[in-house]
């Protein structure tokens, strides 16, 4: 529309969407080169804040680079490039963790324990992107799969049942002990797999509504379960969850005979073997996620949540596959809480509210829905924020600025502040599937019909 | 956009509806729900009365902010979470302005009262319609082409950062209001008074519904945002400009939720920073209970959910008590949803009435 | 081999890296002198003012955010005033102080996950001596066990506040395996110096009986201490022949609780116990229960409806006349040491006022800091020193650590409203056959 006949004000309004209608009349050699451009402006950022992340960052871009130079026969080892670069870097993570310098803004690097809490939320942002970014169904209540997973590791490894006595395996526990006492690997298994039971009882009558009515019923699940474990000291009479006091002390893992919580010796120290262990689950987690996707299951999960009519037509069982993504998100789920109870080694129904489902949903979208790794970042970068980050970058705040800002009473805005940033620059999210990323960046042949979007 | 496929069986929900046993169960329990309240209407006929009451006029309050989810959701089919936090912050601008800067207290006068209140009521519904303008601005309108769940994380985030503002400006504790509508009794039900205040809150609330019907029926603009939320490249085909009536849709929402901050304030008389999520949770609820888009059903849930709390907490016989009114709330939500997924009054796009 | 040089080349170049910078592993904040800092990330930096740089660390753990903010921020500032006051030292070890959080943003209030990824850092840091702490009971569950494994003995901790029941000895209420399950290896580790919810409890029960009140409704907050508190106060009616006409819990998310109010007006009841938060919606029920109810209805509550000014905002002057019981004694009541901290601390703060919890605050100070003074620098000695603590005309008075880490001094102080100020009323030191049975 010609500048004389738009009032002033409209061209002021437009300036948001401006970048935006640039990057949309690119072409594609165009694009590709501004992509090269503000690569290499993220790592020479992310080198300021901290030279070793910036070197990964480089080195994970480059391989990416690199990658149709591999020949074709090296194909398995192109495949496993990054992540075995990953993996190299987080096994080895507890050893030169204290001897980094600090990141500017964000501070000390995570230390062990956060780490371990960081990757119980990789693995239950995966499980959540297997519901929301494979099958597409909007789950508000995920918080309800991980109080579940909590509560039963802690039945069945806690003196809450003291008037039974049943102890399988369970190590760093005295014979004596009341209560039952099974052994923390055995349960995580069971938990995933009673809470994938409670997905399927809750998703059978549910999941065939509509979209944002499954969202609503899943947070009202998510708000029942914890109500019920907060109610739960006398349920029919029954101690079931012991109310709001929580069942703790909740046994540790353990492993030939050592525990987790004291660890043998100064290599494997507590903290260090739950990082190890956490690593271990959430590389089975990825595998089986990834298998997923690959399979039957996981093209039936994509084609649903892309057209429901259009997979019904061509014969996906709808109810069961979706039934299926629930139970698979749940068991996840479980699987997570189970750990997180026996690492905090006690379960507060406090600990569960929506606040939680927000958070790891945000997870999933900022990291890149339906794209594992971009999900695995995405949980690792916001657990990490939210447990340690946001404390730091206040100080840091502070200490740069002199300012004496009361650090808590900021951190919300702050975190809501950066999930809005991302969103509005991103909103495929950080790292997206390479199906999602078609479908935002159209060609220059895919305007609209009307464009609403400059006025 | 929305499929058919809403409705699917499976083996023995199939069944069940087959046979035609979901009716039949579907009224079993609406039959024995309506049997104990009977029951405890026979029982203590004053204190039902009473707590019905209170529960209408909760519901009513409720009401006026499930309204604006209702709107937000029919045009643009987005959850949005900081709906409740602008209610929030339009419970703190109305006791901001009304008890600091006009100095209403528990002992202003009549006159000074109204005009008092209609000043603030005005104040409010600019501030909050503004507000909310502002945010579908930054927020919302860039994603107007992203998938449906990249605005509604903005929302969250949004959200989050009105729950901080209202931290910094409430502080952590719930702040008292001061009882600026009168607290006498309107009437007696048997010992229980029925509040000047509640009576005012109610009745306020009716007038804003007609204009709110009226908008959506009569004027162009409502014709607009019927048409916008049936479907928007058709709307802008006809020459409707998309962006605007988005926009005044967001207006008219914030307003109602300015309406509503304020008359939360003065009938509960106690602001908390955190009322916004736990009231837009109760009010979203309320807008899918009476079939999502759709206003008259919006109200409808709002009020049943307004009685379903008073009810469960008020009433004695074989009432489980309090620790259990969020379970119950969600469960009949559930529940409604299970046997009729188009909420009470069906779907519907704002045609009013 | 036709696998890709490229990859072997970063594999080993990233495992070198990694092995060149593997030196002495495990997270840490900044080196301070001698002592090792808590992390940043829930602690503040070490205060220390003293010569040189501290031998030791005691940290406090308190919810630094939500609504009892300016009660927690207080406390952390009187324990600064008297590690000022011993110029930082402890006999002979120099001793720094960090303020650490047990609260997140999201929550408003303590958090499991915080208060046990304090209880590793406090574990883990060779360098901290002592904890003071906690505020609420639960946190207290999560880390006396982890402080009680730690590497060199128990780590000691002293709490100005808990009063769960459960956490020093069993009795009605507690579950099975308290307070055993809090120390697994056997040594108590754990102190406390306010009286616990039974004394509480029947010190109530004995104000109800001494009021005349003959039918009480219970009201609790389904949390925690509200619960313990409102269990242990009913058991002790019971015992006194008092009639408890119900017993239930108020919704803290409702907007109206005229409802509840009917209900007990249905019962019959004369007076009304609140066991729970002021932040638990506090004020708008004793609004609605002083509207329904009228004021003929006595009303009551225990700690947690403290700061009193709270609840007189909150509440506005319907709460005029309740009364609100508090371990402890009263700021008037205290001897001279304590007046004297009073005034010269309140004169630190701005208003004037000091919170009774920053008095216990201090006390724990200066009862971490002598059994510091009286140890070999190990925190297992610490922690057996807190066990033999005994104060002669301390902050508090006198008083003496029995060997489950309860105190000796159990008055209760009942507060009255009046004129919107809080007036004592009495002092009540409950008998203990009422307490047993509690």
């Amino acid at each position: 529309m010609p500048d004389y006949r738009r009032p002033w004000y409209h061209r002021w309004a437009g300036l948001l969407g401006e970048p935006r209608r640039r990057w949309r009349s690119l072409d594609d050699k165009q694009r590709r080169r501004a992509n090269a451009v503000l690569k290499v402006v993220l790592v020479l950022v992310v080198l300021y804040i901290s030279w070793p992340l910036g070197v990964l960052v480089a080195v994970l871009f480059g391989a990416n680079y690199l990658d149709p130079y591999i020949p074709e026969r090296a194909s398995w080892s192109r495949r496993a490039l990054i992540p075995t670069i990953i993996g190299v870097i987080a096994i080895t993570y507890p050893f030169y963790n204290g001897s980094l310098a600090d990141m500017k803004l964000f501070g000390a690097y995570p230390d062990v324990n956060t780490a371990v809490i960081m990757g119980v939320y990789v693995i239950m942002a995966i499980g959540l992107n297997i519901v929301v970014g494979y099958a597409g169904l909007l789950d508000l209540g995920y918080v309800a799969f991980y109080a579940m997973g909590a509560y039963t590791c802690a039945w069945f490894a806690s003196v809450q049942f003291a008037n039974h006595k049943i102890h399988f395996g369970a190590t760093g526990v005295a014979s004596t002990t009341p209560g039952i006492h099974i052994n923390i690997w055995l349960l995580v298994l069971i938990a995933g797999i009673l809470t994938a039971f409670i997905g399927i009882l809750i998703g059978l009558p549910t999941l065939r509504l509509r979209g944002d009515y499954l969202a609503i019923v899943t947070l009202g699940f998510g708000e029942i379960l914890p109500q019920v474990a907060n109610n739960g000291d006398s349920l029919g009479g029954f101690n079931v969850t012991n109310g709001p006091n929580g069942i703790t002390p909740i046994d540790a893992p353990g492993i030939f005979g050592t525990s987790f919580q004291t660890g043998s010796g100064t290599f494997f120290t507590g903290p260090r073997l739950y990082f190890w262990f956490v690593l271990i689950l959430v590389a089975i987690t990825v595998f089986c996620s990834l298998r997923l996707r690959d399979s039957r299951l996981g093209r039936a999960w994509i084609a649903i949540r892309e057209d429901e009519t259009a997979a019904a037509a061509m014969g996906v069982p709808l109810m069961r596959t979706k039934t299926w993504a629930y139970a698979t998100g749940a068991f996840f789920g479980g699987v997570a809480g189970a750990y997180f109870a026996s690492f905090k080694s006690s379960t507060f129904p406090n600990d569960f509210n929506f606040n939680i489902s927000a958070f790891i949903l945000s997870m999933v979208i900022l990291g890149g829905m339906g794209n594992v790794w971009g999900v695995m970042f995405g949980a690792a970068f916001l657990a990490y924020l939210n447990q340690e980050g946001l404390a730091n970058i206040g100080h840091q705040l502070n200490q740069t600025f002199g300012t004496h800002l009361e650090v808590p009473l900021y951190q919300f805005g702050i975190y809501g502040a950066i999930i809005v940033l991302v969103m509005l620059i991103r909103p495929e999210g950080l790292i997206p599937s390479a199906r999602r990323r078609a479908e935002f960046h159209e060609g220059v042949h895919d305007t609209p019909l009307y464009d609403t979007q400059h006025e | 956009m929305a499929t058919d496929a809403r409705r699917e069986n499976i083996s023995w929900i199939g069944g069940i509806r087959r046979a035609g046993l979901a009716p039949a169960v579907g009224t079993t329990l609406v039959v024995l729900l309506l049997l104990w309240l009977s029951v405890n209407l026979a029982k203590t006929p004053s204190d039902f009365a009473s707590v019905a009451l209170e529960g209408v006029t909760l519901g009513l309050v409720y009401g006026l902010i499930a309204l604006g989810y209702s709107l937000v959701y029919g045009i643009l089919e987005l959850i949005n979470f900081a709906h409740g936090d602008v209610f929030m912050l339009g419970s703190w601008a109305s006791f901001a302005f009304a008890a600091h800067q006009l100095n209403l207290g528990a002992d202003s006068s009549g006159f000074s009262v109204i005009w008092g209140l209609g000043l603030t009521l005005l104040v409010a519904m600019a501030f909050c319609g503004i507000l909310n303008v502002t945010i579908e601005r930054l927020a919302y309108r860039p994603l107007r082409n992203a998938p449906r769940l990249a605005p509604l994380i903005t929302a969250i985030g949004m959200s989050f950062i009105l729950q901080d503002v209202g931290l910094n400006r409430l502080g952590p504790a719930p702040v008292s209001v001061p009882n600026i509508l009168p607290t006498g009794a309107v009437f007696s039900i048997g010992g229980n008074e029925y509040r000047w205040s509640s009576l005012i809150v109610a009745l306020t609330t009716f007038p804003i519904l007609f204009l709110l019907i009226w908008l959506v029926q009569r004027t162009r603009q409502g014709k607009a945002m019927r048409a916008t939320a049936q479907d928007q490249e058709a709307a802008a085909m006809m020459g409707i400009n998309v962006n605007r009536t988005i926009s005044f849709t967001f207006l008219i929402a914030g307003s109602l939720a300015g309406v509503a901050g304020l008359l939360y304030a003065l009938y509960s008389t106690n602001i908390r920073y955190d009322q916004g999520f736990q009231l837009g949770l109760i009010a979203f609820t309320a807008a899918v209970l009476g079939g999502i888009g759709n206003l008259p059903g919006a109200v409808l849930g709002a009020i049943l959910i307004g009685l379903i709390q008073q009810f469960n907490e008020g009433l004695s016989w074989h009432a489980p008590s309090s620790q259990w009114t969020q379970s119950i709330v969600f469960a009949i939500l559930i529940l409604i949803l299970v046997f009729r997924p188009e909420g009470l009054l069906g779907e519907r796009t704002p045609e009013g009435g | 081999m036709s696998r890709s040089p490229l990859l072997a080349v970063l594999i080993g170049l990233t495992a070198v890296l990694a092995l060149l910078a593997a030196g002495c592993g495990g997270g840490g904040g900044s080196k301070g002198g001698n002592a090792t800092a808590l992390p940043a990330s829930s602690c503040s930096d070490i205060y220390y003012q003293g010569d040189g740089s501290p031998d030791y660390v005691i940290a406090s753990d308190l919810p630094l955010q939500g609504s009892g903010r300016a009660q927690t921020v207080q406390m952390t500032e009187a324990i600064k005033f008297i590690l000022k006051q011993h110029n930082f030292k402890a006999g002979k070890y120099k001793i720094g102080y960090q303020s650490c959080d047990d609260a997140t943003a999201q929550e408003g209030a303590w958090a499991s996950e915080k208060c046990s990824a304090n209880a590793q850092a406090y574990a883990q840091n060779k360098s901290l001596i002592g904890v003071i702490g906690t505020f609420n009971s639960g946190c207290a569950e999560i880390i006396i066990p982890v402080l009680n494994r730690a590497p060199d003995g128990p780590v000691g901790m002293i709490s100005p506040a808990n009063t769960y029941v459960g956490l020093t000895h069993s009795g009605p209420g507690t579950a099975s395996g308290e307070p055993d399950k809090y120390y697994p290896s056997g040594k108590r580790n754990y102190i406390r110096i306010v009286a616990a919810d039974d004394f509480q409890g029947a010190a109530d029960a004995l104000n109800t009986q001494q009021l005349g009140l003959k039918k009480v409704y219970i009201l609790n907050d389904k949390q925690a201490y509200g619960l313990g508190v409102a269990t242990d106060y009913r058991n002790s009616l019971n015992k006194l022949g008092i009639k408890v006409a119900g017993f239930s819990a108020w919704n803290s998310k409702a907007s109206s609780y005229t409802g509840l109010a009917t209900q007990i007006k249905q019962s019959g009841a004369d007076s009304v116990f609140i066991g729970g938060l002021i932040c638990e919606n506090g004020g708008k029920l004793i609004k609605d229960l002083a509207s329904v109810l009228g004021n003929k209805v006595t009303l009551m509550a225990p700690d947690g409806f403290t700061p009193i000014s709270a609840v007189v905002s909150g509440a506005g002057n319907v709460s005029e006349g309740m009364y609100i019981s508090v371990a402890g004694e009263p700021n008037e009541k205290l001897g001279a040491k304590g007046k004297a901290f009073v005034k010269d601390f309140g004169a630190t703060q701005s208003g004037g006022n000091v919170d009774p919890y920053s008095a216990y605050a201090a006390q724990s100070a200066e009862v971490l800091l002598n059994a510091i003074e009286n140890s070999d620098g190990t925190r297992a000695a610490v922690a057996a020193n807190l066990l033999k603590t005994k104060v002669t005309d301390g902050i508090l008075g006198s008083f003496t650590i029995d060997a489950n880490g309860d105190t000796s001094s159990n008055p209760v102080t009942v507060y009255q409203i009046k004129g919107g100020k809080q007036t004592t009323y009495k002092t009540i030191t409950p008998p203990q056959d009422l307490v047993k049975g509690a």
